[in-house]
């Protein structure tokens, strides 16, 4: 058991960590593009590791009480869950991004579910299975679905292996139809999750350094 | 060789678009140049602007630079982060935007953007990696300035379009309202972080002007409450987005507490010094009073003492007349020598009393015990207030006994009495008390010394007096009662002797319950006497003959008391200044045995004239007239060692028997 209660992450591991998730949601606006047909871009400027109380404010204070999230957990090289939030009155502005403006709004809210899982669904495979490629090692994932709440519940919602844990949070900027919509990809992890994924991002570093360009 | 960014055939049209679109816009903004990477060919070219800009040949950048090329000029902080940036983007990374400080050929540093995008072929492979740079010095330099402005400042700021759910805020912003720091934040969250009760920060209703207002907050970090300002402008909608209200925060804690310690110290000043007004007040008053009573005494010794003197010679003559006249004469003629003898006689009563309020009469104290002073007077008392008047006593069992003139506090409690019984019409309830009384430290403006006292007082059911009466009750001729009935001089008198004696006085009164007029008098050390002025009683007449020198100035006091005294016998040498009776002193023939002499004079006085004759004459038997003793009074109006005094006006009757008992005491010359 590991004497330190908090891990931290250097600016460079950071950076490492962005990088990886870009790759991976780069991979997701591909296929979105391919499912709406239209111009997606999709990107994410920076990381924080937080602590699940910190997380949980700063979710409230960004978005209010009212968020949805599409969440799924994983296990390998490192476990954890991960989840997609946008605050609930964005949420609907992301599916008619996802839908096109031909949809009423009552179709729209009929269908809200099933898109947002849907994207959901493509946004966080997309980054996980990239972050395993990248880093080289095997994941598996559940499947995913849809949760509402404010920050507290659905941070606690993720298992996690039993100790506190942290979060890996993300800001994902989602520009589709141009409009910038503003999202969060939080990850939780138990500390020995951190520590392997440490080790893979070094691994990564390491490689980028060094290679031939 | 391609210059501009272009994607390669095949590639996505709307993705050309957007990459000349993006050409377009960044040109505009300031680029300092493009970049085109080829990944395959392992080759990195710049266009000329972007070389100039490294100070690399244009000719060697078009033609094709070693990839490392890239990093070359990247600072070495920002290096490691942008060469894992051009990883991520080779490994499938859409989106190239960063920013990093580039060294320039002429050593200075520059901020730049760079937002590139890498290009893959069929397989999936990075084929083409562009971009372009943009010079974000000045940009960065402003906004370095305003995130120290707002750090040091305390400041943070806001934007936010009311409607919307969320604005965005600086981190200071954040920091200075206790939430984690983000760029952009929930309206609710900010609000929510205000008191109870108070408006919101961030106003979702659209309003004109963005006025200044204060905030109470509890920190959701700490729970503490702290006080914050907002200030700040609505800029008009300029693109469909709705008037944005634009402003700062900053914390006020500090100031709100400094100025409600500095409310709550002016509340305690202005009462402070409205204390300390209403106390100098007082002082003045009482020195006002002190100074007016002073000046009043000032006055009425002087004029009693010019009248004495005139009153001396009136009495003495009428006297005279009167005997000289003797049992077979006119019956008329003796009525108005009568007459004029009371009255002359009535107006030597009023100078004394005159003199007593000037605190200038000459007091003879002797150690007394009051309550069997006031014991003593009670027939007196009893036939002066009527029968219909009850007077009740009460001393304290261990009374001490105080140092005074007991003809003067006998005279001084009639006073009193008699005024009470004025003030209740002649029926009513008299209380006299005495009790001890110890006065702590005396307080600023008082006269009265700290130490022991005996208080007496008399306290009456009558009509009682207001404030006003009260305060100029001492005041000499000043009385509420009709013409006719009473000169307005008791109480003056009283004050006078009570002051002289080293006490106070003071009054209480309620109207239409009674009044209380209570003397404080310095206690003696010495047991009280027993017995009462010795009184000179009968004709008293030398026993043998003897030399008196008279000094007087004035000539008709002077022959009035030779006069008087030649008629029973004794030799009379008269002077009628100093020098002269110190010539005659000085002569060995006649031996003067007694000296009398008066104190007022001019050039050499009479208490001059005294020392110098004591210096021949050192058992000289001194006795001074006077009707203005005041140089002769010693402290607190007693008179000084071996003084014998005779107040003007006399009678011839009072001066031959003070002068026989003298020289009956005296040793003969």
């Amino acid at each position: 058991m590991s004497a330190i209660d908090t891990i931290e992450l250097s600016e460079l591991e950071k950076d490492a960590l962005t990088e990886v998730v870009n790759i991976g949601v780069s991979r997701a606006a591909l296929s979105l593009r391919r499912m709406i047909g239209e111009h997606v871009l999709l990107s994410v400027p920076s990381v924080e590791v937080l602590s699940r109380q910190r997380a949980a404010t700063l979710l409230v204070q960004q978005g209010g009480d009212q968020l949805v999230a599409i969440k799924q957990s994983f296990t390998g090289a490192f476990s954890g869950g991960a989840m997609l939030i946008f605050p609930q009155a964005r949420s609907l502005e992301l599916v008619r991004a996802v839908t096109g403006p031909e949809m009423s709004h009552d179709e729209i809210v009929e269908m809200e579910q099933e898109a947002l899982t849907e994207t959901g669904n493509v946004i966080l495979n997309s980054c996980l299975a990239t972050m395993a490629n990248m880093l080289k090692r095997p994941l598996t994932m559940s499947i995913p679905h849809l949760v509402k709440g404010d920050g507290s519940d659905l941070l606690d919602q993720v298992d996690d292996e039993g100790d506190v844990g942290l979060v890996l949070f993300l800001y994902i900027t989602f520009t589709v139809r141009e409009r910038d919509l503003r999202g969060y990809i939080a990850m939780m992890m138990n500390m020995s999750s951190l520590l392997a994924l440490k080790e893979l991002l070094n691994a990564f570093i390491d490689e980028t350094m060094s290679e031939e360009l | 060789m391609n210059l501009q960014a272009s994607p390669p055939a095949g590639a996505d049209e709307p993705l050309r678009e957007l990459q000349d679109r993006l050409d377009l816009s960044l040109k505009a903004a300031g680029a300092v140049g493009s970049w085109e990477w080829d990944v395959p060919g392992h080759r990195l070219y710049f266009d000329a602007r972007l070389a100039t800009f490294q100070g690399i040949d244009p000719g060697e950048a078009a033609a094709g630079l070693p990839v490392g090329r890239f990093f070359t000029a990247i600072h070495g902080d920002d290096a490691p982060r942008i060469r894992i940036a051009v990883g991520g983007m080779l490994r499938g990374a859409e989106v190239f935007f960063k920013s990093y400080r580039m060294l320039g050929p002429d050593g200075r540093t520059r901020w730049v953007e760079a937002h590139g995008r890498c290009l893959f072929d069929d397989a999936d492979q990075p084929e083409r990696f562009t971009g372009v740079l943009v010079d974000i010095t000045a940009r960065q330099r402003i906004e370095e300035r305003l995130r120290i402005a707002q750090s040091a400042g305390g400041v943070g700021t806001f934007e936010y379009v009311p409607g919307l759910g969320t604005a965005t805020v600086s981190e200071q912003f954040c920091r200075l309202l206790g939430m984690e720091p983000a760029p952009v934040v929930a309206v609710a969250a900010v609000n929510g972080v205000i008191a109870p009760g108070e408006r919101p920060l961030l106003e979702s209703r659209p309003v004109r002007v963005l006025g200044d207002a204060e905030y109470r907050i509890v920190r959701p970090d700490s729970g503490e409450q702290r006080w914050i300002a907002r200030r700040g402008e609505v800029m008009p909608d300029t693109d469909g987005s709705g008037a944005r209200q634009i402003g700062v925060i900053f914390d006020i804690t500090d100031l709100k507490r400094t100025q409600g310690e500095l409310n709550e110290l002016n509340r305690n000043l202005e009462s402070r010094v409205e204390q300390e007004i209403l106390n100098r007040q007082q002082i003045e008053e009482r020195l006002r009073q002190s100074q007016k009573m002073e000046a009043i005494g000032q006055l009425t010794g002087g004029i009693a003492h010019d009248f004495n003197n005139l009153l001396t010679v009136i009495i003495g003559n009428v006297d005279l007349a009167r005997r000289r006249l003797g049992a077979g004469a006119d019956e008329r003629v003796e009525r108005a020598l009568a007459n004029a003898l009371k009255s002359s006689e009535r107006a030597a009563g009023l100078t004394q009393r005159l003199l007593a309020f000037s605190r200038r009469q000459p007091l003879e104290p002797r150690a007394v015990n009051v309550g069997r002073l006031v014991g003593g007077m009670f027939d007196l008392l009893n036939r002066s207030l009527g029968e219909q008047i009850e007077i009740r006593t009460s001393f304290a069992p261990d009374l001490w006994s105080v140092e005074v003139d007991t003809n003067q506090l006998e005279s001084a409690i009639l006073n009193l009495a008699v005024n009470a019984r004025d003030a209740m019409g002649w029926q009513g309830l008299v209380t006299i008390r005495a009790e001890n009384r110890t006065i702590p430290e005396a307080g600023e403006g008082d006269e009265l010394r700290a130490g022991d006292y005996v208080a007496l007082s008399v306290t009456d059911t009558g009509h009682g007096m207001p404030a006003d009466v009260v305060k100029r009750a001492f005041e000499p001729f000043f009385t509420t009662k009709e013409v006719g009935k009473g000169t307005g001089l008791g109480l003056s008198m009283v004050f006078g002797f009570v002051r002289q004696s080293g006490g106070d006085v003071a009054i209480t009164s309620v109207p239409g319950q009674g009044t209380t007029v209570e003397l404080l008098l310095p206690r003696s050390a010495a047991p009280a006497g027993e017995g009462a002025v010795t009184e000179v009683a009968g004709d008293p007449r030398p026993e043998r003959s003897a030399t008196v020198l008279i000094v007087e100035d004035d000539a008709d006091v002077r022959a009035f008391a030779a006069d008087g005294l030649r008629e029973v016998g004794l030799n009379v040498l008269e002077a009628g200044s100093g020098d002269e009776a110190l010539r005659l002193l000085d002569q060995p023939e006649p031996a003067i045995d007694l000296l009398l002499t008066d104190v007022v004079m001019p050039g050499m006085t009479g208490r001059d004239l005294v020392d110098q004759a004591r210096q021949r004459r050192p058992d000289l038997p001194v006795l001074y007239m006077s009707g203005y003793p005041g140089e002769v009074i010693a402290e607190n109006g007693r008179l000084g060692p071996g003084v014998v005094l005779l107040s003007k006006p006399f009678t011839m009757q009072a001066l031959v028997a003070r002068v026989a008992e003298m020289l009956e005491r005296a040793e003969p010359a």
